[in-house]
C-alpha cells in the first residue's frame, strides 16, 4: 500500500483533474438535492462519496451516469463537457445497487451485452468476456442464469459487466450493500485489486464509513447536497473539519468548552466536563471566550485506575459499561457531570481480568496532540 | 393444509354446480344422438360432423377468428403502450384521470359501448362490417391488456433499463432487448385475454356489425331464436373449449411469471 500513499495527484498542481464537477446544482421541483457543488477527481482515483441517506450522493452519481439532468453547472470528463450527452453515449459505466442483471440472459450474455452494442467482432467479444470471467473468477458460471447465482456471484457479474467495455470511469452505487459482513470485507480488497490492475477511475457511493475508509484514495463527505469535506481517509479521521464529520466517521468524544487563548502547549479550552483548562497542540484562529470543541477518538483516550503524574487533560469518572470486542475493549466512562465518554484499550495481555471492571474509578487522559480543535 | 368442514364442502358443491351444471349439460347434449335436445338418445359425434356442413356457422366462425385475432393483436400493442406509460411516467398531472379513462371500459355497460360506437360510425358514415367490429373490440379489450401489463411493470426494476442504456444500448433497442422480453409473459396473457373477450362478445358485435360480418356468438343467438338444436350445443361446446384454453393458458403464464419474480427477488 506504500504506492497508495505516494499516489496523491490532488496535491500536485501540474496534474489535470480527470472529472471536473463545476458548480453543479440539481433541483427536483422545490427540493434542492445538490447545491452548487464543485469537485475535481483525478485519473486512477478510488473516490468515495460518503454521507447519510438523502444527502444527494446517489443523485450526484446518477448525474455522472446521465440518468439525471443537471439543473445548473456542468460536468467535464477528460476536458469534455458531458452534461448534454445521453447515458448510452457516455464513456462511463455504472454498477447498480440492485446489480440489475438481465434475468433472461446468461452470465456470459450479460457481460457481452455492452460489447455487442458497440458492434465489436464476435471473436473480440468472446475474448473480452473470457477475460472478464477470469477476472471475477466466474468462468465456470458462464452459462448460468442470474437467478441461479448467490449474492456474491451476482455482485461479481455486475462488476464484470460494467468493466467489460473498459470505461474511463466506473460508478459504483452501494456495490457491497447487499453482501454479508465477511463477504463484504473480502470483496473490498478484490475491488481495490481490480481497480489497480485495470487502472480505471472509480467513484463509489456508500453510506458505510468503514468501507469508504478501506477502499478510497479520497473521501468526499456529503450532507444536504453539499460537500462538507474532501480528504484522504486518514485526514478525514484524524482531522475532521467539524463535529458532524467527526461524528459521522467513526466514534468520537466531543468536549465542549470556551476558548481561553494560546499558550506554549497550544490551544487552551475551559472544559465544562472537567471544570478545568484542557489543552490541544493544534492552533486555531479564534477569539477568546468563543465556544469551541475538542474531538478525541476513543482509542486516543488513555484509561487507567492510577492517577497520572501530571495535572492537565485529565477527566475522572466511573466505568459504566464494558464492551468486550476480542482484540480490544470499549469502556463507557461516566463523568461526574453525568456525561458518558468512550475509551478503547487494546487487550494486549491474555488474561481473564483486564484489571478494569464495572464501577471502577478511572482517570481518562490524552496527549495534547491527540485532540482535534473544532470551531463548528 | 386446512381441513374442509362439511358446511364448506356443501357450499363449494352448491356454488360450483350453480356455475357449471348448465355448461356441463350443454357439453353432454352436444354428444346426443337424438335430435330432441332434452332427451338422451345415446352417444354420437354426428352433430359435429353436421356443423362442418353448415356454411353459415363456418362463415361466422371465420369472421369471429379474424376479428378476434386482429383486434387482440392491436389491442395488445396499444394496451402495452398504455400500461408502460402509466408506470413509466410516474405522477404526472392528471394521472388519475388518465388511468381512470383507460380502465373505464372495464366497468362501462357493454350496451353503452356498443351504442356509442355505433353512433360514431353512423355519424362518420363508415359502412359497418368486419372493420367496425374489430375497431370496437380493440377499444374495449385494450384496457384489459393495460391492466395486466401495468401490474407486471409495477414489479419491474427500472435499473434494468438504466443498466442497458448505461452499456450503450439506445432507448428503442433497450425496449426490444430488455423490457419487452421481461414483460413478454404479461403481454402474451393480455393478448390471450383480449382474444377470448373478442371471441365471446355478443352485445358490442351486434351493435357494430353489418351484413357479412356476423360473428359466431351472433349466429348462435339468432339460431336459438328458432329453437335450440344439438348443432348449437356442438358449436357452443367448441367455443367453451377455446375460451377455457385461452383463459387457462393466460393464468398459467401469469403464475409462472409470478414464481419467476419471486425467485429473482429471493436471490
Amino acid at each position: 500500500m506504500s504506492e497508495n500513499i505516494k499516489f496523491s495527484p490532488w496535491l500536485d498542481s501540474s496534474q489535470k483533474p480527470y472529472i471536473q464537477i463545476q458548480n453543479v446544482t440539481k433541483r427536483f421541483g422545490e427540493f434542492t438535492a445538490i447545491d452548487n457543488l464543485t469537485l475535481d477527481i483525478y485519473k486512477n482515483e478510488f473516490f468515495s462519496l460518503l454521507g447519510p441517506s438523502g444527502c444527494g450522493k446517489t443523485t450526484l452519481l446518477r448525474m455522472l451516469a446521465g440518468f439525471e439532468k443537471i439543473t445548473d453547472g456542468k460536468i467535464l470528463v477528460d476536458g469534455e463537457d458531458i452534461s448534454e450527452i445521453p447515458p448510452h453515449l457516455r464513456p462511463i459505466n455504472m454498477m447498480f445497487q440492485s446489480y440489475a442483471l438481465f434475468p433472461h440472459m446468461t452470465v456470459e450474455k450479460n457481460i457481452a451485452f455492452g460489447l455487442k452494442q458497440d458492434n465489436l467482432p464476435t471473436n473480440e467479444i468472446n475474448q473480452r468476456v473470457e477475460e472478464m470471467l477470469e477476472l471475477v473468477e466466474l468462468t465456470d458460471f458462464a452459462n448460468r442464469k442470474p437467478n441461479q447465482l448467490s449474492g456474491g456471484q451476482s455482485q461479481r457479474v455486475a462488476l464484470a459487466r460494467s468493466l467489460a467495455k473498459r470505461p474511463k470511469l466506473l460508478l459504483l452505487d452501494e456495490p457491497l450493500g447487499a453482501l454479508d459482513k465477511r463477504l463484504r470485507e473480502q470483496t473490498q480488497f478484490e475491488l481495490m485489486d481490480i481497480q489497480e490492475k485495470l487502472e480505471v477511475t472509480f467513484v463509489i457511493v456508500t453510506h458505510d464509513q468503514e468501507e469508504a475508509m478501506t477502499v478510497s484514495s479520497r473521501i468526499g463527505v456529503m450532507d444536504s447536497g453539499n460537500l462538507v469535506q474532501v480528504a484522504t481517509p486518514t485526514e478525514i479521521y484524524e482531522a475532521p473539519i467539524n463535529k458532524d464529520v467527526a461524528d459521522f466517521i467513526g466514534d468520537v468524544n466531543i468536549l465542549k468548552g470556551i476558548y481561553k487563548g494560546q499558550n506554549e502547549v497550544g490551544t487552551q479550552l475551559f472544559s465544562e466536563d472537567s471544570n478545568s483548562i484542557v489543552f490541544a497542540t493544534q492552533e486555531v484562529g479564534a477569539s477568546v471566550e468563543d465556544e469551541m470543541w475538542f474531538a478525541i477518538r476513543p482509542e486516543k483516550l488513555e484509561i487507567s485506575k492510577v492517577a497520572p503524574s501530571h495535572d492537565h487533560n485529565i477527566l475522572k469518572g466511573t466505568i459504566e459499561d464494558i464492551a468486550y470486542g476480542g482484540s480490544f475493549s470499549t469502556y463507557h466512562v461516566k463523568l461526574d457531570n453525568g456525561r458518558i465518554l468512550k475509551a478503547i484499550r487494546a487487550n494486549r495481555e491474555r488474561t481473564k481480568e483486564h484489571h478494569l471492571t464495572w464501577d471502577d474509578e478511572v482517570y481518562l487522559q490524552w496527549a495534547p496532540h491527540s485532540a482535534v480543535v473544532l470551531l463548528s | 393444509m386446512k381441513k374442509f368442514g362439511s358446511f364448506n364442502i356443501f357450499s363449494l358443491i352448491v356454488g360450483f354446480s350453480f356455475l357449471y351444471i348448465p355448461i356441463i349439460l350443454l357439453i353432454l347434449f352436444s354428444f346426443n344422438e337424438s335430435r330432441l335436445v332434452t332427451v338422451w338418445g345415446g352417444f354420437s359425434t354426428k352433430w359435429y360432423g353436421e356443423l362442418l356442413q353448415n356454411q353459415g356457422i363456418k362463415d361466422a366462425a371465420w369472421v369471429t377468428i379474424k376479428v378476434a385475432f386482429v383486434s387482440s393483436t392491436i389491442a395488445t400493442i396499444l394496451g402495452t403502450i398504455a400500461g408502460l406509460v402509466m408506470t413509466r411516467f410516474g405522477n404526472f398531472k392528471g394521472r388519475t384521470l388518465f388511468s381512470g379513462m383507460i380502465y373505464a371500459p372495464m366497468v362501462m355497460p357493454e350496451v353503452i359501448i356498443g351504442l356509442s360506437t355505433l353512433l360514431m360510425f353512423v355519424a362518420l358514415a363508415i359502412d359497418r362490417g368486419i372493420f367496425t367490429v374489430t375497431l370496437a373490440h380493440i377499444t374495449f379489450s385494450m384496457c384489459y391488456v393495460a391492466v395486466v401489463v401495468q401490474s407486471r411493470m409495477s414489479s419491474y426494476d427500472d435499473s434494468l433499463t438504466e443498466a442497458a442504456l448505461d452499456l450503450g444500448c439506445t432507448p428503442f433497442r433497450t425496449f426490444i432487448l430488455i423490457t419487452l422480453p421481461i414483460i413478454l409473459p404479461a403481454v402474451i396473457s393480455g393478448w390471450l385475454l383480449s382474444f377470448t373477450l373478442s371471441l365471446d362478445d355478443l352485445v358490442i358485435a351486434s351493435f357494430t356489425s353489418g351484413p357479412g360480418s356476423t360473428t359466431l356468438p351472433m349466429k348462435i343467438y339468432s339460431m336459438v331464436r328458432l329453437g335450440v338444436t344439438p348443432e348449437i350445443n356442438a358449436v357452443s361446446t367448441i367455443l367453451v373449449g377455446v375460451v377455457t384454453l385461452g383463459v387457462i393458458t393466460a393464468s398459467l403464464i401469469g403464475r409462472r411469471q409470478k414464481q419467476q419474480i419471486l425467485k429473482t427477488q429471493h436471490t
